[in-house]
This record gives structure tokens, C-alpha cells and sequence, in this order.
């Protein structure tokens, strides 16, 4: 008996016929019954019929084709848009037979997971990872930037990434100092998967694609700005933090408010036919425009870069590890501070070379070592800064800064990408 | 027509029963929301959502669920501060709510089911809104089961624990507001096999169920919280699924109905099929009203509309034909229009009549061609519903030349249906990955008394009488009067309260839903301690009705029963015997009853019957 059989079943005065699934463990056989359901029936206390072999082919062979190029044009005269996958859940499908949910990536596979993009625009699929985003590396990171570079060269009107929600923020940030984009590059997901009716993917595919074909060329990303399917938040991606572990508004723009709104019902009938929506998308600040900047990719990377936390009742060997770090971002309490017993160890680091640089674990807000002596002990050890830097982004940056400029230190804490601002505005 | 004259097994009567029941846990299924019921206007919150139904190569919709779905339409979903992310689809669900586990269990075990070793939870596309994710999560728990009814054994064959849907609240335009407090509410559904042969069979294995379902103490009671679906054929007929029935008691009539129906469509096929019957095309004959005197149709062309026609070669005679009270092959064809957004139809075997004349008809008749033998049903509306209309009276009264046709119908108050729509295909299901499967242990249910053995119990230990016994044991309130006995209140005094005292308080339009079980018990406390005479139980049940927030006691106080001690009452009787000193001199011991009935009203309900009887003798004595 293997999966995909159709069986017969006796146990205990009861018999059950259906297809045996992959999600048979060793003390139970799961049947998928004609009328729908699956049950476990306990493996010892059963007699089994095999009635017919593989009914059903169960195997999965959705592996995609990595760095395949897949396009899909409605018409000559509509903008071109990549659609760049990772991996996630934004584009699947479910076999109703296994429940088995395979991630679909070419462009085909796409429109026919989220049907409402077709129209809006022609598409170029591709496909760069398939991991759980919690998998993401910093190498992944740059094949990312990499093939987005290659497909902005090639013509794209503006990219779309699909990506797991888990570390998008971090993915988005990194795109952001990798890349000078004369287009605009948005990434977006889904909280919900999309093998539900009520998964938010076709939304945030619908105004992810529209934000990709209108004019604010910069890394952003796109997902629900609210409980409800009524708009998108375009979050920077240097400033956008996931905030909640389930809701489909769970990603906001840190210290202000989002640096746009896509209103869905319109995006998706003022974009169907591939005009820009430029009605739906409501601009709370300036933003760089398209063809504003020219396209470069700086994609090298320093990966020894830490990020830790201080907090009360921390064994202070927790940061031996550190001496092997290039880069270390601290996220302080407060206004950047740490135990005054660990100060020493940061001047350790400082002086062997590490750059140490403080944000802070109350997110909003600006870190300022001036005011207390900690702060000021912090600084003569040799710490910097990082403003309003988010302490993810913080990290980001760190691996980029000390591959791509000459002081990483003092690029720590000034803007490079959007991510730390000049002044703090109340906005709330 | 009298339906007594069917011969049920001559005609092949095949039923089954499909029953649906919400359980009174204390949170849902997959969350730890409360299963309260909430009014719309207390909602906090609302969200609204679109769902967007996804077809893989397997997973294609079917008719009746497409049917459901119009593209684009929006949900609006109405939330409180007893619902959670949950129910918005916004937080993963819980696992499988362990005491709704339990009272499934249960019933399977009274159903005399075997239980599943291992739960799986699926979920069942459901895309009309009703449920936020747009699946229904349901696990198929017991298999196999029977109950025993006079005309013999009905097997059962599946029970299902599932999560109830989100109530409808009101069609707005472009969307539909439902309300998330029903939502996850655990339901358990049990189908019976189709092995119900007659109409007192199909409401016997009904009431069985019920009964059964009652006993666990753990169902939830009252309009909505039970539904019934009874499927029916006859061996000429169809399968016919007739949902929603609310009243147990009205399910033999409807069955019998059915048989009616189904039949009388059986000889209409017959004699059509014999006249070589046929439907010819639908056509416009908007020409033959253009000066009618008919309201309807005069008011349908003066919008704009347009008349459309059927014309029904040898249906003449047949349309009008009665086939369940007050409904003819002709309603048949116009639920079918009215499906289709029009008010319905019109029909040679009815007219003239509504203003239409006859030379209206002689005129419709030639317009289509129809002779004396034959008929023509009209549509009046707006020109696309009245082409819409008018061809799905002409397809259903195609079905009618073959016989009956298989559909999902609903039921009426009267005991007769309605088209609802086709019968669903088969469910669409994948399984439920963000909950783990349940292992249940069968060996830990506990099989609760049935109601039937409470009621021989309460008469024989309790002394009851058997109508007492029955109502309470059948009644909502029945674990509240065990919980009052446990504690050592008298059984008699109890039931009477629970019952006839709350039935008389409800007559008088007093609120009782609102009198919480604490409630009682604490005044059948009070009452236990004579701090509260039996007779003001009513005032005081009163004043909590009105005012559930005080305590027991708070609530003797406002009723104007408190602070009466012995000598007061003694101080009142006196005074009593004192203004009829007259009588008392006259009748002595005579002037008893015609006294006590003036110091009863007098304390109104301050001290208990006896004791006041008691003093009142005292008294009477001392002055004869």
C-alpha cells in the first residue's frame, strides 16, 4: 500500500474506502473518502484492501526552474513588469486531493493563481529562490538585487518581488542600498495564504503591480494598510518594520506614516486595461520619481555583521562571540544605552576594529548618547549613532557600508537610503 | 388531493434526514471567543473583505457554489468585543475546542457511532461570504451509526463537528453584511441514511435525534440554534433536498407534501408525455398589452418593460394543476422566474383574469400560436429580466414533460417548498493545515441520562408528576433544576418555579431570558432559609428580570418583601383581626379563610402561607 492507492479498509466493524494520502504516518493510514474528508484510522488495528494502485499521482515535482525567464504580453503598447519570485505563498495552488500546496512561479503560473493582473500589464517571470523567507541570506540578498538589476536593464517598467512576509523587510532594505532604481521596485506577500478564498495575495499582487507601473521609483513595499480589502500601504523599504505576527495590516512604516496609500477598487479598475492608476495612489511625502536616477547595483556585501539585543539580567559572555564581527548594531534600551558593565567590552571591540553602532529597541524615536553618562561613556568607547535607523535596517546597512564606502562609521549615521531622517516630526 | 391516500410504499418513498445543531460551549471551536449571540448595534468594529474563489486544475467550482459567487461582490462583516482575530481570518485558528471534542463524542456515542480514530480538519469551500476564510472547517468524527424507531432501525451515517457560519445580516447594495458572533460557534451535523420510508418515520427518527442531542445538556436551544434538511424521493420522482426546516413537528407534513408534490408531477409527466406535449420557442409579445387594463403588465411596459412568452404545446389544463396546497405547475415554473428577478409568471389555465381579458388571451394564444389544447405563460418585467424569466419558466416546463427534477428546495411555513437552487455538487474539501489532527479516546465519554430516563427518574425519586417531569426535563432549564436539587432544594418547589412560575412571569411579558441561573439559585436559597416566602418568589424573579445587576437580595428589598421579622407579621395579622373584630366575634374560627385571604395581601408575599395561617389562628383564637 502506498500513497496514491485507493483502498479498502476494515477496522473495527467499519469500512472505509478512499485514496491513501502522503500524510500517513506509521500508526495511522489517512484516507481521503469519495465525499471529501480525510481520516486516520489506527494502522494496527486495520485490515487493508488495496483496490487499485496509484489512482492519483501524489508526487510533487512543482520544483521550479530556477532562473528561468517565463513571459506572458496583452499588448504591445502596456508597460512591462517583472515578476521576481523567493519563494512564499503569494502565487500557489492546493491539490484538493493531497492539500498539498505548491508555489507556482513562472508568469503563467502567477496570472493564473492571481487571474485580476491580467491586462494591467505585460509580464516577465522569474524566479530567484524558492525558501521559506525565514531561510533568506544575505547571499540570496544579492542574487535578488542581481537579477533585478538585469531585468530593470532589460526593460522592465518596474519590478515586482514576491517574498515570504517574515524577513521582507529585511530583503527590501537590503535591495535599497544595493540599488539606484529609475523604477520602482515593490515587494509584496501575503499573511494569509493564497490557497483560501479570502487570502489578501490578489490585493497586494493588484496594487503591487500598479505601484510597479506608476512614478515613485524607489524600493517599496506593498501590502494591506488595514484589516479590511479596501487599500494598500507603500511602505519605504528602509523604514518598514512587520509588526504583527498574523494580521494582513501587519506592516508599518516606523515614525511616520507610510510613505503612500493605493486605494484598492480603484487600482484595480483604473489599471485593468494597463493605464497607471495614478487616482488610487495618494503621496503622504516626496519620493524619488521615475527616470530621476540612473540604474547601478552595488551588491557586495559584508556579512559578519551581528545584530544584539541588550537586556536586564544579560550574561555578558553572550557577546564573546562578537570579537569574529566586522560590524555590530546594538539595540540599546531608551535613548541607546546598555549596562554600564558592558562598556568596556564595546571599547574591546572598537578598538580591534569593529564598527558599533547603537539603535534602539524602542523603535520609534532617535537614538541620543548625550544626555546620560552611559550614553556618553558609550561614546567615548568609540559607539556611533544610528539616529532614527530601525536596528534590522541598522544591520543591513552595516554589511553594506562596510563593503561599499570608505567610512563605514560615519556613513552609520547619515541617510544613505531613506532609513534614518533628519529631524523627528511628530506625525502621529 | 388527500395526501392520507398515498401508499408510501407502493411509491417508493425514500427520506433521509440531515440535522444540524449548534452546541452551548463555553468558547468556539477554533477560538476562545465566547458562543454568545449579539444584536447588529452592538458591533465595535467592521471590516469588510472580498473573497476570490481560485480554480486549480482540481479544485473547479461547482454550479450551485458558482451560483453564489457574483464577481467582485464585498462582504461586510459586523464585529464585537466578544469576537476575535479568529473570526476576522486574521490569527491562525486554535486547536479543536476540547469540550465541543467532548459533546460531539457523546453524541456519537448515543448515536451509537464509531468514533474516528484520528480527526482531520478539513476545510469546505464555502464562498458566499458566510465564512470569513471563505471555507467552512469540519471534521467527519463518527461513522456508522443507528437509532431505533418504531417502524424500525434509521442508520446514521456521519457526524461532522464543524464551525457555524457568520449570520446574515441584510443584502446592501453591491455587498452583504453578515455578523462574526455566530461564527465558530462548534455545530454538529448528522446525516442518517436514506432508510426512512414514511412521513411519521422521517419525524420520529427527527425527534429521536433531538432527544438524544437534548440530553447531553451541552446543545444550544431555541430558533436557529437546531435545522432540519429532509431529503426525499419517491421511486418515480427525485431527490429533492428541502432545507431549513425550523419546526420538528412540521417535518411529517412535509414529507408528505413532497410525496404529494413529487407525484402529482409524476402523472402531469405521464399525461404530457401522453399528449406528446413540447415547449416551443420563448418570443416577445410585448404587441398583445400595449392597451391592457392589467396592472401588472401596464406597469411593467409603462417602466419600459417588455412582454415575453412561452407558448406550451398540450400543456392546456396542466399548469393550473394543483400539486401541494395552493401551488400548481404554473408556481413551479414561476419560482423559476422569480429566481431570475421577476415577479413571476402568467398562465393561460388562470386567465383571464389580473385585468387581462379574453380577448387579450385569444390574442397571446395567436401570437405564439397556440391552440385550444395547448397553453402560454407570460413574463412581464424590464426587457432583459423578462428574457431571462421567461426561459427559465420555458427549461422547467421542458423538466416537466420528463418527470421531477432533482434541486435543493426550501421550506415554507405552510409545510410545501420552493425552488432554491440545483443541488450541490460534491463538497470541495483540503485539509485544514494550520490545525493540528485530534486523536480522540473514546474510552473517556460519558454517556449523559437520557431524557426519557430523567423523566421516569424525576417521577419516581422526585415524586413529580409527569407533566412536570416532562417539561423540565425537555426544558431549557433542566441542568439548572439539578443543580437546584443537588443543593437540596425540594424537587416540587424547584420544577414549579423553573417552569410554571417562569412560564406565568413570561405571560405577563415579564423579561425572564433575562434572570441569570445564579439568579434562581440564590432565591431558591433565600427561599430555603425563610428569609423569602414562596409566595413572593414571583415580585422578587420580577424586579431581576428588570434589573439582572442586583444581587437576590438587593432585589427583595426592591420588591418591598424585605425587613419583615416575625413580630411585624404578628403586628399585621393583629391589626387585620382587629378591624373585622365584628366578624370574628360573630363567626370565630368561620371568619378564618375570608381573613387569611386579607392578610396574605396585606404581606404580600413577606411570610410564607403557613406561618401567616398559623398566627392567624392564633389571633382568631384569642378573641373567641
Amino acid at each position: 500500500m502506498n500513497p496514491g492507492d485507493r483502498v479498502r479498509v476494515e477496522r473495527g466493524g467499519t469500512t472505509n474506502e478512499g485514496v491513501v494520502l502522503p500524510s500517513s504516518t506509521s500508526d495511522h493510514i489517512v484516507l481521503k473518502l469519495d465525499g471529501g474528508y480525510n481520516i486516520g484510522i489506527d494502522r494496527e488495528a486495520a485490515s487493508v484492501d488495496v483496490l487499485e494502485t496509484d489512482v492519483h499521482d501524489i508526487d510533487d515535482d512543482g520544483e521550479p526552474d530556477d532562473g528561468a525567464v517565463s513571459e506572458i504580453e496583452f499588448g504591445d503598447e502596456l508597460p512591462t513588469i517583472s515578476l521576481i519570485s523567493t519563494g512564499g505563498t503569494i502565487a500557489s495552488t492546493v491539490d484538493y486531493r493531497t492539500g498539498a500546496v505548491t508555489a507556482q512561479f513562472t508568469a503563467e503560473d502567477v496570472l493564473r493563481a492571481v487571474p485580476e493582473l491580467a491586462g494591467r500589464a505585460n509580464y516577465r517571470g522569474r524566479v530567484v529562490a524558492n525558501i521559506l523567507s525565514e531561510n533568506m541570506e544575505p547571499t540570496i540578498w544579492q542574487e535578488l538585487a542581481t537579477a533585478v538589476y538585469e531585468e530593470i536593464e532589460a526593460g522592465a517598467d518596474g519590478v515586482v518581488v514576491m517574498h515570504g512576509t517574515d524577513t521582507m523587510q529585511y530583503s527590501a532594505a537590503a535591495l535599497s542600498f544595493m540599488l539606484n532604481t529609475p523604477v520602482p521596485i515593490v515587494f509584496t506577500g501575503s499573511q494569509r495564504s493564497a490557497d483560501r478564498p479570502s487570502s489578501d495575495n490578489v490585493m497586494n499582487a493588484v496594487s503591487a503591480v500598479e505601484a510597479a507601473k506608476a512614478d515613485c521609483a524607489e524600493v517599496l513595499l506593498c501590502m494591506h494598510a488595514s484589516a479590511s480589502d479596501d487599500r494598500c500601504a507603500l511602505h519605504r523599504g528602509t523604514r518598514v518594520r512587520k509588526n504583527h505576527t498574523s494580521r494582513r495590516d501587519a506592516f508599518e512604516t516606523i515614525g511616520n506614516k507610510p510613505l503612500a496609500t493605493i486605494e484598492y477598487e480603484t487600482a484595480r479598475d483604473d489599471g485593468a486595461d494597463g493605464d497607471a492608476a495614478d487616482d488610487a495612489i495618494t503621496f503622504n511625502r516626496e519620493y524619488a520619481a521615475r527616470g530621476e536616477t540612473d540604474l547601478a547595483l552595488s551588491d557586495d556585501l559584508n556579512p559578519a555583521v551581528e545584530l544584539v539585543k541588550f537586556t536586564p539580567g544579560m550574561d555578558p559572555a553572550a557577546w564573546d562571540y562578537l570579537d569574529d564581527a566586522d560590524g555590530v548594531i546594538i539595540e540599546g534600551t531608551g535613548l541607546g544605552h546598555i549596562h554600564t558593565e558592558l562598556i568596556p567590552r564595546v571599547k574591546e571591540l572598537v578598538d580591534n576594529g569593529t564598527v558599533v553602532a547603537m539603535t534602539s529597541q524602542c523603535l520609534e524615536g532617535r537614538v541620543c548618547d548625550r544626555v546620560y553618562d552611559t550614553g556618553r561613556d558609550l561614546l567615548d568607547a568609540g559607539i556611533v549613532e544610528a539616529g532614527d535607523t530601525l536596528p534590522g535596517t541598522a544591520k543591513v546597512k552595516l554589511m553594506w557600508a562596510l563593503a561599499n564606502v570608505g567610512n563605514p562609521t560615519e556613513a552609520m549615521g547619515r541617510s544613505l537610503a531613506g532609513e534614518l531622517t533628519e529631524e523627528s516630526q511628530p506625525w502621529q | 388531493m388527500s395526501s392520507d391516500a398515498y401508499d408510501y410504499e407502493a411509491l417508493g418513498l425514500i427520506a433521509g434526514l440531515e440535522i444540524h445543531q449548534q452546541l452551548d460551549t463555553e468558547t468556539k471551536l477554533f477560538c476562545e471567543s465566547p458562543t454568545d449571540l449579539r444584536e447588529p448595534e452592538e458591533s465595535d468594529r467592521t471590516i469588510t473583505r472580498f473573497l476570490h474563489p481560485t480554480k486549480s486544475e482540481l479544485g473547479e467550482l461547482d454550479d450551485a457554489a458558482l451560483e453564489e459567487s457574483r464577481v467582485d461582490r464585498e462582504f461586510e462583516y459586523l464585529a464585537y468585543d466578544s469576537t476575535c482575530l479568529v473570526e476576522e481570518d486574521d490569527e491562525p485558528p486554535t486547536e479543536v475546542d476540547g469540550e465541543a471534542l467532548d459533546v460531539a463524542m457523546q453524541i456519537a456515542s448515543l448515536l451509537d457511532m464509531e468514533i474516528v480514530d484520528q480527526l482531520h480538519v478539513m476545510r469546505k469551500l464555502v464562498i458566499d461570504g458566510s465564512n470569513t476564510s471563505g471555507f467552512q472547517r469540519s471534521m467527519l468524527l463518527g461513522q456508522e451509526g443507528e437509532i431505533q424507531t418504531s417502524e424500525g432501525p434509521v442508520s446514521i451515517v456521519d457526524l461532522l463537528l464543524e464551525e457555524e457560519s457568520a449570520q446574515r445580516v441584510e443584502e446592501y447594495d453591491g455587498g452583504v453584511r453578515y455578523s462574526l458572533d455566530r461564527l465558530g460557534i462548534p455545530l454538529v451535523e448528522i446525516g442518517t441514511g436514506p432508510d426512512i420510508r414514511s412521513p411519521e418515520q422521517a419525524k420520529e427518527a427527527a425527534k429521536r435525534i433531538g432527544m438524544l442531542l437534548r440530553s447531553t445538556g451541552t446543545v444550544k436551544r431555541g430558533l436557529g440554534t437546531i435545522r432540519q434538511d429532509v431529503n426525499v424521493s419517491i421511486e418515480e420522482g427525485a431527490r429533492v433536498e428541502i432545507k431549513g426546516v425550523q419546526a420538528l413537528d412540521q417535518i411529517d407534513e412535509i414529507v408528505r407534501l413532497e410525496v404529494g408534490r413529487q407525484s402529482e408531477l409524476v402523472d402531469i409527466a405521464e399525461e404530457l408525455q401522453a399528449r406528446d406535449a413540447s415547449v416551443g420557442d420563448t418570443q416577445d409579445v410585448t404587441t398583445v398589452f400595449e392597451d391592457t387594463d392589467s396592472g401588472v403588465i401596464g406597469g411593467a411596459l409603462g417602466d419600459g418593460g417588455t412582454v415575453t412568452a412561452v407558448p406550451l404545446y398540450g400543456f392546456d389544463g396542466l399548469v393550473g394543476r394543483e400539486i401541494q396546497p395552493d401551488r400548481r405547475l404554473g408556481t413551479e415554473l414561476s419560482d423559476h422566474a422569480k429566481r431570475n428577478g421577476a415577479g413571476g409568471i402568467f398562465h393561460t389555465d388562470e386567465l383571464p383574469a389580473y385585468g387581462v381579458t379574453d380577448e387579450e388571451v385569444a390574442a397571446l394564444r395567436d401570437a405564439v400560436d397556440a391552440g385550444d389544447d395547448d397553453a402560454v405563460a407570460i413574463v412581464a418585467a424590464d426587457p432583459e429580466t423578462a428574457d431571462l424569466a421567461i426561459e427559465a419558466a420555458a427549461e422547467r416546463a421542458e423538466t416537466a414533460i420528463e418527470g421531477v427534477p432533482e434541486e435543493t428546495r426550501d421550506a415554507t411555513d405552510e409545510g410545501t417548498t420552493r425552488y432554491l437552487r440545483p443541488l450541490p455538487g460534491a463538497a470541495r474539501m483540503y485539509p485544514e493545515t494550520d490545525v493540528p489532527p485530534v486523536e480522540p479516546d473514546p474510552s473517556e465519554i460519558d454517556e449523559p441520562e437520557l431524557l426519557t430516563e430523567k423523566v421516569d427518574r424525576y417521577q419516581e425519586v422526585f415524586d413529580l408528576d409527569s407533566g412536570l417531569a416532562e417539561q423540565v426535563a425537555y426544558g431549557r432549564r433542566m441542568p439548572l433544576f439539578e443543580e437546584a436539587v443537588d443543593r437540596g432544594i425540594d424537587p416540587t418547589f424547584a420544577a414549579s418555579v423553573l417552569e410554571s412560575t417562569v412560564t406565568e412571569l413570561r405571560r405577563d411579558d415579564v423579561a425572564v431570558e433575562n434572570i441569570a441561573d445564579a439568579h434562581f439559585l440564590a432565591v431558591f436559597d433565600l427561599v430555603a432559609d425563610d428569609e423569602l416566602a414562596k409566595e413572593g418568589v414571583n415580585d422578587v424573579l420580577t424586579v431581576l428580570a428588570e434589573q439582572p445587576d442586583l444581587t437576590a437580595e438587593a432585589a427583595i428589598e426592591e420588591a418591598g418583601l424585605g425587613g419583615v421579622d416575625d413580630e411585624e407579621v404578628r403586628e399585621i395579622i393583629a391589626g387585620v383581626v382587629e378591624r373585622n373584630a365584628d366578624q370574628v366575634a360573630e363567626e370565630g374560627m368561620g371568619a378564618f379563610s375570608g381573613l387569611m385571604g386579607e392578610c396574605m395581601a396585606e404581606l404580600r408575599g413577606k411570610a410564607d402561607g403557613d406561618t401567616v395561617s398559623d398566627v392567624l389562628r392564633e389571633e382568631i383564637g384569642k378573641r373567641s
